[in-house]
Formats: structure tokens, C-alpha cells, sequence
């Protein structure tokens, strides 16, 4: 069902409103998952939601349902005019008119839409088979599963702006234990793909068991500062943390480590970061949720921050252009970064490795809501890796800590790496990156 | 929401293809946030969740839709697309239903949609006030309360019907604080499954304001945490987030059922120090973990998981327990209607000792005092745990003495349990959001003052000395 955004507008303005806007989001999935050769779970679903602001006095309002009908206009109505009503906020709200020109591509693949249910199951029976088989020490398969999920959404206001985007994507993930004696570890893969070509068995197979087996024989590491390698995966994700507060939100309010530093030298020279929502993959945007069209742009260029993050309404106070990273939560509008390039270096892992006589390969880390402080920068993770020793990498390491700051992490970078893939977690195309010397905690 | 007779006809067709069991969840939700920053409301959302759940049950399988059509028709193309799934024939056939009544252990006697939303104001800006007049070094305060009044029915293929509704509260204080080139941040957070009268009997806004500047500040004259394995004395309350995640969740059955849990097939054993008894209770009265009746129309129960450091009960929902040959123990939740309801924790804490809090101190000659958690994970397979600490100390010849920042905890769940040494007689619970498999739930966590004999403490400090 779909709501006559029309009617809704006009109540709006029939009640005083001077500006509204609504967006509309469907979705549609299908998922699997697997236990011991049975399906241990079908989930399907279809829902809609509607995310409504309105603007009474030069105040925003607003209000998100998930039933449509005859009432509904009434209800977002109603309730964005008694949320409106408590704010204080000085800054009158903006409701945007558009940007001069969109990069609309269509990236919906049908034949995603067109994969069958049942052959995802025989896949994943497959999978799961095969993990089984891989090696002896695979004593469990945890979990097989397979997600299908297609989704739309329409951006309209009452400035006759109107945007529409439409996304669709299959998942497989796996988990498995391998056991040796008492020792247990796990090994945890996800594919994520716009075509259905993409997908190999064999490969996700093997990635998944050699995660798991590469990590039997445990130990924890001698504490002390370390050369650190870390690997894509846990790069990217220090990264997404390090550029969290150029919010222009935060720095504003002064509770960002980049207050003052626009233009300035934030990180190592080796250091250069793209932020390009417009890639072709899973994470393509062409507009953010105050209906921004999103360009390619520099965030750090050899260490140099070139640019803060603006809503509408921030980037109208500091009287820049908006830049099109608006995340609309619960009413409440803030930056966030699309997904990201780093620009990868000349040399190997290998190459790298090659310099290091004794140090620390990172391949995962844990607890990151808890133990990374985004305020201060301060970090203390559960980690694990491996030992590098005389230039190669060498026994596994487990519960293990890594504790820094993230500005004088990403200052003290030794060499950024050229294997850079994209992190689905991160939504960031990183390489491994090689730091200086890092506190590692272990025995 | 739907009449019983839409109820049995809906059952009946996700029942058609052999299922031996069938559930219909409706939900309805109308959430409010009201935020204040620097002092000034930015920001106010109302939402509402409106859904219908339908899980088919065969064996152990099982097969999940949502959708937010709750007509008839929706409802029944969603059965029947679901009862999709098997290829047998009808086994059971539902021809009444009857509504089950429970206790309401969640009474509201200020129900929030009867205060006006400029009370609600009012009562923030007495927080933040607090926290602003704390200290000059106080630069940013943010305050938030969200509430919400659930309604919603149960249908299964047993003839059950239940309906409940549960309103919960809950206010978070955060401030920012700044010196030099340091930014550390201060965090108070409680709430109950009660109406406003939480706040206005039984929360002293001014004090918790004053409490969350007080630890940002404090944090700013911390030095960098030493690190390495010592003795560590952990406070009461919001530490009760380790034994949550890293005992707690290797205790629900969705793990333990597949044999994929540390814990599984120990009933009986000693798993912890002697010292150690822990329960998992729902029924607590306006808990913010409370709930009249489990996700799956089951009452809540007060579980003894370990008594005496022996494992004697885990968390059940009904479907997990199959394969354990169990009953459900009222364990089962989800976050709304979009999530497939499993077994999960609600007020989850470690009973008193008998030592006085101050003799744990006293008797640790060097260690850490890690006065409040953040928060941590864990992985269940492999028992590994990581928690961060927001307020920590030394400890120094049984002295608390220089705080610390930046330590974190990590070990092993099972040999947590058997190193706690000494219990404190302080038990206290602190609210959180516990987010797994069945989406964001609310969870009390709690402990008295304990320690731990030894553990890894990782920190950018150096070695303690």
C-alpha cells in the first residue's frame, strides 16, 4: 500500500505548516538459514515505512509510522505539530528545494529478483557439505545462511522535489568452530553481491574454514609496544572511527578532536582518503536523506582534512554548501560519510612483513562500542592476529588488546599497503596499513 | 488488531502443510524521543510500530514472516506463503481460542501520554543544569528521554490467546568535558518498565546530573591505564554487564540447544567459584527488563542459573527447547513484530555476598578497580569477552588511589566465573539495551562490588607498578 503523498501535504499546509517533506520506504525479503543439513529457519517479510517531517513557525517536527490508511495523514499531522511545538532550537529548519543536478544510475539488478529460494537452500546444503569435509578439525558448522532483500524508497516534498532509488542484494554467510583439544575458535565469513554470477562456492568455502583453522594454536603475545600491521578489514574500521567526528555537528559543539583543524595536517602524509557514494557497488547513493545530491569529494588528501561534514542546516550556518552526507534518525538530521576509497600504497603485505623483525599482524577486533571512545579517541580493543617474526608471519594470537589514540595512530603510519578490497562492514575500499609502535596487551 | 475468529482461520491456513505449530504476534507501539543539547530541545519524533508476526513451527524448524498489512487477507497470504515451506499434510487444526489472563507485574500510574511534553522538558533541563553548573570544564551536555506504550496480542495454535501492554521509560544524561587537548565524556542512563512516576519517586535527576559531570571530569585527570594481568575489583551495578555477556548469553538456549555453547550439557557442574549464585529474573516488579508474559504468551520466571557456582538452569523459549526436550522458561523475546522471537536474558544479575565492599578493597594489595563497565561482547563459542571500564582506579596497599582511562577487560566466560575470590553485600542493577539475534531488547544488568583474582587489563600505560 502506498500513501497518496499528496493529501498529506496539503493537510500540512491546510494546517500552517510551511514546509514538509516524506519519505516512503518498502522492503522485501527472503532468508534462509541452515543447521545440520535441515532448514532451521525461513524468514519473509514486506513492510513499508513513512519518516514525515513538517515545519510550523520555523520549527521542525516529526513523526515515522508503519500503518498506512485513511488516518494516516491525520496522524503524522497531528503528531509532527505536537513535536514541533516543544522545540527550541534558534536555527530555522530547511526543507531542501534540490540540488541542481542528480547522478541517478540504476543499479537494480533483476536477476537477484529472479533468484530462486530453493536453489539458495541447495547452495547453502552445499556449503554447508563442503565445510564439513574441508578438514577434520571444522567440528561444527555453526550456521549456513542466505538473504535476498530488495528495497525502495521515494524522497518528496512540498517544493515538488521528488527522488526515487531502488536497491536489491543477495547475502551468504557461514560460520564454523575448529577444535584442537580444549581450544575452539570460530571462523566467519558474509558475501554480499548485486549479481548472482559473483558467487563461488568453493572460494567462500575455503574462506571460511581457513578462518577458523588459521586461528587454532592461540596464544597471547608477550605486552609490549609493537610494530602493527593492521589487515583490511580492521584498517577500515579504525578509519570509519577516526573520521566519525568531522561532523560539522560535533565540531560545532566542540566535541570533536578536528575543531580548528579544517585545512590543516591531521594525519600521516601517507594518508589519503576519497569519499565516493556514486561507486557502482552495493553501497551506490546519489542522494542523502535531506535529498542532497552526493558528488565525489576529497576527505583527507595526504594527511590534509579538506573538508567538514554539512547537513542543510549546518552547512547554511557556516555558509558552505551542504555535502550531501545527511542521515535523517528519528527526526534528527546529522553527517555521516559515504563510503569510502583509500588510496592504496606501492608495496605488498609480503613486502611489508618482509621490514618487520618482530611485530603484530591485527586480523580482528572486538568490543567497539565499548571500548573505542569516539570523543576522545582513546581505544582499548580485544584483538587477534598473528606474530610476525624475522619478516614473515608466525604463530596465531588471540585475547590480546590494542590500545591507542586514533589521532596519533593515524599520524604515526609507516606505510599504507596496496591490497585494498572492500570491507562490507565498513562500507570503505582499504588496505592493510602498517603503523608505527602500538601497546599490545597479552601475557 | 484482529478478532479471534480472523485468529483461527489464519492459524489454521499456515497449519494446512503439516506444521505441529502456529503463532500470530500483533504489535502496536507509539514511541516519543524529546533531546536537548546545550540546554535547548533540538529535537522531538513520534513513531509508531504496527506489525503482525506469523511463525509456523515444525519439528525444529521453523518459518518466520512479518508484514505491516494486519487485514485478513494480509495475514492469510502471508500463512499461506509461509506454510509454503512443507509439503506434508495438516496435523493440527485449531477450532477455539481462549484468552489466557496474567498477573501485571509492570503497573503504571503516571502513564506518560497523560504528561504534557514541556514536563518532560522541564525535568531534563533540572539534569543538565546540574551538569552544566558542575564544572567550567563541562562544554557540552546532551539529555534525552524516550517512552513508550506497547499493546499486543498473542494467537497460537494451542487456543491461547494473550494481551498485554507494558510502557517503559528511560532518560540518558551525557556530557562532554574539555581540558587542553583532552575530551572525556560522563553517561547516566535509568529507566523501568513503569510510567513517569519512575522519574518523578524514585530518580533524583539533579544528583545523576552531577554524576555523570563528575566522572568526565574526573577521567580528564586520568593517566593512560597500565596494562597486563592483575587482580581486578569491579563495582557494583552496571558490572554486572560482565557476567551478562560473557555468562549470560552462552546460557540461552538458541546456543546451548545446537551444542554450541561452553555451557552445554554442564547442568550440575560446578561452573563457578562457590561464591557465585546468579539469576535471571523477569518478574521483578517495574524492572526494565520485566515483562508480564515472554514473546511467545509464556510468564516470566525467576531462574536460578548458578546456585553456589553450579550450573542449574539455562534460558529457555519454547522452540529451542525442543531439542532440548524443555519447556520454555519464559526466557523467549524479540524486539518487535520484524524479529523472530528466541531465548534471551531480562534482569540478569549476580546475588549478594556477604563481604562489605570496603574489605574487598582493603585486602587487594595492587590491582584495578574498575568502578563502572561500559559495555563489552562476547563470542559464545569460544567464550572470549572483552569489557571496557568508564571509570577505573588503582588500587594501591587495599587503597583506591589514581584513576585510570582506556582499560579494558578480556578473558575467557568459564574462567571468569571460577576466579571470582570475594563478593560485596551491595547488590545493585543498572539498565541497558541488549542487542542479538532478536533484535535491541531491554536488559538489567547487575552485581554487587566483586573480584576477580586475575585477569588481562589492557591499556596503553605500561606495566603496573
Amino acid at each position: 500500500m502506498r500513501l497518496n503523498e499528496k493529501k498529506f501535504f496539503e493537510l500540512a499546509k491546510a494546517n500552517g505548516f510551511e514546509a514538509a517533506d516524506l519519505c516512503y520506504s518498502h522492503s522485501i525479503s527472503t532468508s534462509v538459514s541452515i543447521f545440520h543439513s535441515e532448514i532451521d529457519s525461513y524468514t519473509e517479510h514486506e513492510t513499508i515505512s513513512l519518516d514525515a517531517r513538517g515545519i510550523i513557525d520555523g520549527k521542525f517536527g516529526s513523526a515515522s509510522t508503519e500503518q498506512i490508511d485513511k488516518n494516516t495523514p491525520q496522524f503524522l499531522v497531528d503528531s509532527i505539530k505536537k513535536t514541533a511545538k516543544i522545540i527550541e532550537k534558534e536555527e530555522q529548519g530547511i526543507i531542501f528545494k534540490g540540488s541542481k543536478k542528480y547522478h541517478k544510475k540504476n543499479l537494480y539488478n533483476k536477476a537477484v529478483a529472479e533468484m530462486k529460494a530453493s536453489d539458495a537452500i541447495n547452495t547453502c546444503l552445499e556449503i554447508e557439505k563442503k565445510l564439513y569435509s574441508y578438514d577434520k578439525r571444522i567440528n561444527e558448522v555453526v550456521t549456513v545462511g542466505y538473504e535476498n532483500e530488495a528495497s525502495d524508497s521515494f524522497l518528496s516534498n512540498t517544493y515538488g522535489l521528488k527522488l526515487k532509488s531502488k536497491e536489491i542484494a543477495y547475502t551468504f554467510y557461514a560460520e564454523v568452530t575448529a577444535k584442537v583439544g580444549d581450544e575452539i575458535r570460530t571462523g566467519f565469513k558474509v558475501f554480499v553481491s548485486q549479481d548472482p554470477n559473483e558467487f563461488k562456492v568453493d572460494e567462500f568455502v575455503k574462506e571460511v574454514a581457513e578462518d577458523a583453522l588459521k586461528k587454532l594454536g592461540s596464544v597471547q603475545c608477550k605486552s609490549k609496544k609493537y610494530p602493527v600491521v593492521f589487515n583490511p578489514e580492521t584498517s577500515s574500521i579504525l578509519l570509519k572511527f577516526f573520521l566519525g567526528p568531522i561532523d560539522y555537528e560535533e565540531v560545532k559543539k566542540q566535541s570533536s578532536y578536528f575543531i580548528g583543524k579544517l585545512n590543516t595536517q591531521v594525519a600521516s602524509k601517507k594518508l589519503t582518503v576519497i569519499e565516493n557514494g556514486l561507486a557502482k557497488n552495493i553501497f551506490f547513493k546519489y542522494f542523502d536523506d535531506e535529498g542532497v545530491a552526493i558528488e565525489k569529494k576529497n576527505i583527507l588528501k595526504k594527511g590534509v582534512l579538506e573538508t567538514y561534514l554539512y547537513t542543510l542546516e549546518n552547512a547554511k550556518e557556516a555558509g558552505v554548501e551542504p555535502t550531501g552526507n545527511s542521515e535523517v534518525a528519528g527526526g534528527k538530521s546529522h553527517a555521516k560519510l559515504n563510503q569510502l576509497f583509500v588510496k592504496p600504497g606501492r608495496k605488498s603485505e609480503e613486502e611489508i612483513f618482509s621490514k618487520i623483525k618482530e611485530g603484530v599482524y591485527i586480523t580482528d577486533l572486538q568490543g567497539l562500542h565499548a571500548g573505542m571512545n569516539q570523543r576522545s579517541g582513546n581505544f582499548s580493543l580485544q584483538s587477534a592476529g598473528f606474530m610476525i617474526r624475522d619478516g614473515k608471519l608466525a604463530e596465531p594470537l588471540a585475547l590480546i588488546t590494542v590500545a591507542d589514540n586514533l589521532l596519533n595512530l593515524f599520524n604515526n603510519i609507516k606505510e599504507v599497503a596496496n591490497n585494498s578490497k572492500l570491507i562490507i562492514q565498513t562500507a570503505t575500499t582499504c588496505p592493510s596499513i602498517y603503523f608505527k609502535k602500538i601497546s599490545v596487551t597479552g601475557k | 488488531m484482529i478478532s479471534k475468529k480472523v485468529a483461527i482461520d489464519v492459524l489454521n491456513a499456515g497449519l494446512e502443510t503439516g506444521a505441529d505449530f502456529a503463532e500470530i504476534y500483533i504489535e502496536e507501539k507509539i514511541s516519543n524521543v524529546i533531546q536537548i543539547d546545550n540546554g535547548k530541545v533540538e529535537n522531538s519524533s513520534i513513531i509508531k510500530t504496527y506489525g503482525a508476526g506469523i511463525r509456523l513451527l515444525k519439528k525444529f524448524r521453523s518459518v518466520y514472516g512479518y508484514t505491516n498489512d494486519i487485514s485478513k487477507n494480509g495475514l492469510l497470504k502471508l500463512a499461506k506463503s509461509l506454510s509454503n515451506s512443507f509439503t506434508g499434510n495438516r496435523e493440527v487444526t485449531v477450532t477455539s481460542i481462549k484468552t489466557k489472563k496474567f498477573k501485571n507485574i509492570t503497573p503504571v500510574e503516571i502513564p506518560y501520554e497523560s504528561v504534557e511534553k514541556e514536563e518532560f522538558v522541564n525535568y531534563l533541563k533540572k539534569g543538565v543544569k546540574a551538569m552544566q553548573d558542575y564544572d567550567k570544564r563541562i562544554i557540552r551536555t546532551t539529555a534525552m528521554i524516550s517512552y513508550s506504550h506497547k499493546d499486543s496480542t498473542i494467537f497460537n495454535s494451542n487456543g491461547i490467546a494473550i494481551n498485554d501492554s507494558i510502557e517503559r521509560g528511560r532518560i540518558a544524561l551525557q556530557c562532554v568535558a574539555n581540558e587542553g587537548e583532552k575530551i572525556e565524556t560522563g553517561y547516566a542512563a535509568p529507566g523501568a518498565a513503569a510510567g513517569f512516576e519512575f522519574f518523578k519517586n524514585k530518580v533524583d535527576i539533579v544528583e545523576l546530573g552531577k554524576k555523570a559531570a563528575a566522572q568526565a571530569i574526573l577521567m580528564l585527570s586520568a593517566k593512560e591505564c597500565p596494562s597486563g594481568k592483575m587482580p581486578v575489583v569491579i563495582g557494583n551495578g552496571f558490572g554486572g554487564v560482565l557476567f551478562h555477556e560473557a555468562c549470560g548469553h552462552p546460557l540461552e538456549a538458541s546456543a546451548v540447544s545446537k551444542n554450541l555453547s561452553v555451557f552445554s550439557g554442564k547442568l550440575g557442574e560446578q561452573i563457578a567459584s562457590p561464591l557465585v549464585t546468579a539469576i535471571d529474573d523477569g518478574t521483578i516488579e517495574n524492572g526494565w527488563g520485566s515483562n508480564n508474559v515472554d514473546d511467545e504468551g509464556n510468564k516470566t520466571e525467576r531462574t536460578v542459573l548458578i546456585k553456589n557456582g553450579i550450573l542449574t538452569n539455562y534460558l529457555i523459549d519454547d522452540f529451542n527447547g525442543r531439542r532440548m526436550e524443555r519447556k520454555g522458561n519464559g526466557a523467549c523475546r524479540r524486539q518487535s513484530y520484524r524479529y523472530e522471537p528466541t531465548s534471551r536474558m531480562s534482569n540478569t544479575y549476580i546475588d549478594n555476598g556477604t563481604t562489605p565492599p570496603e574489605e574487598i578493597i582493603k585486602a587487594t594489595k595492587l590491582g584495578l578497580y574498575a568502578k563502572s563497565l561500559g559495555g563489552g561482547s562476547v563470542n559464545p563459542a569460544t567464550g572470549e569477552f572483552n569489557f571496557a571500564c568508564s571509570e577505573a582506579y588503582i588500587i594501591r596497599d587495599g587503597k583506591v588511589c589514581e584513576p585510570v582511562r582506556g582499560a579494558s577487560l578480556i578473558g575467557q566466560g568459564k574462567d571468569i566465573l571460577t576466579k571470582i575470590d570475594m563478593v560485596g553485600n551491595d547488590l545493585e542493577r543498572s539498565q541497558g539495551m541488549c542487542g542479538a539475534a532478536s533484535g535491541q531488547i531491554p536488559v538489567d544488568v547487575g552485581q554487587p562490588t566483586l573480584r576477580i583474582s586475575e585477569i588481562t587489563v589492557g591499556g596503553n600505560g605500561g606495566e603496573l607498578k
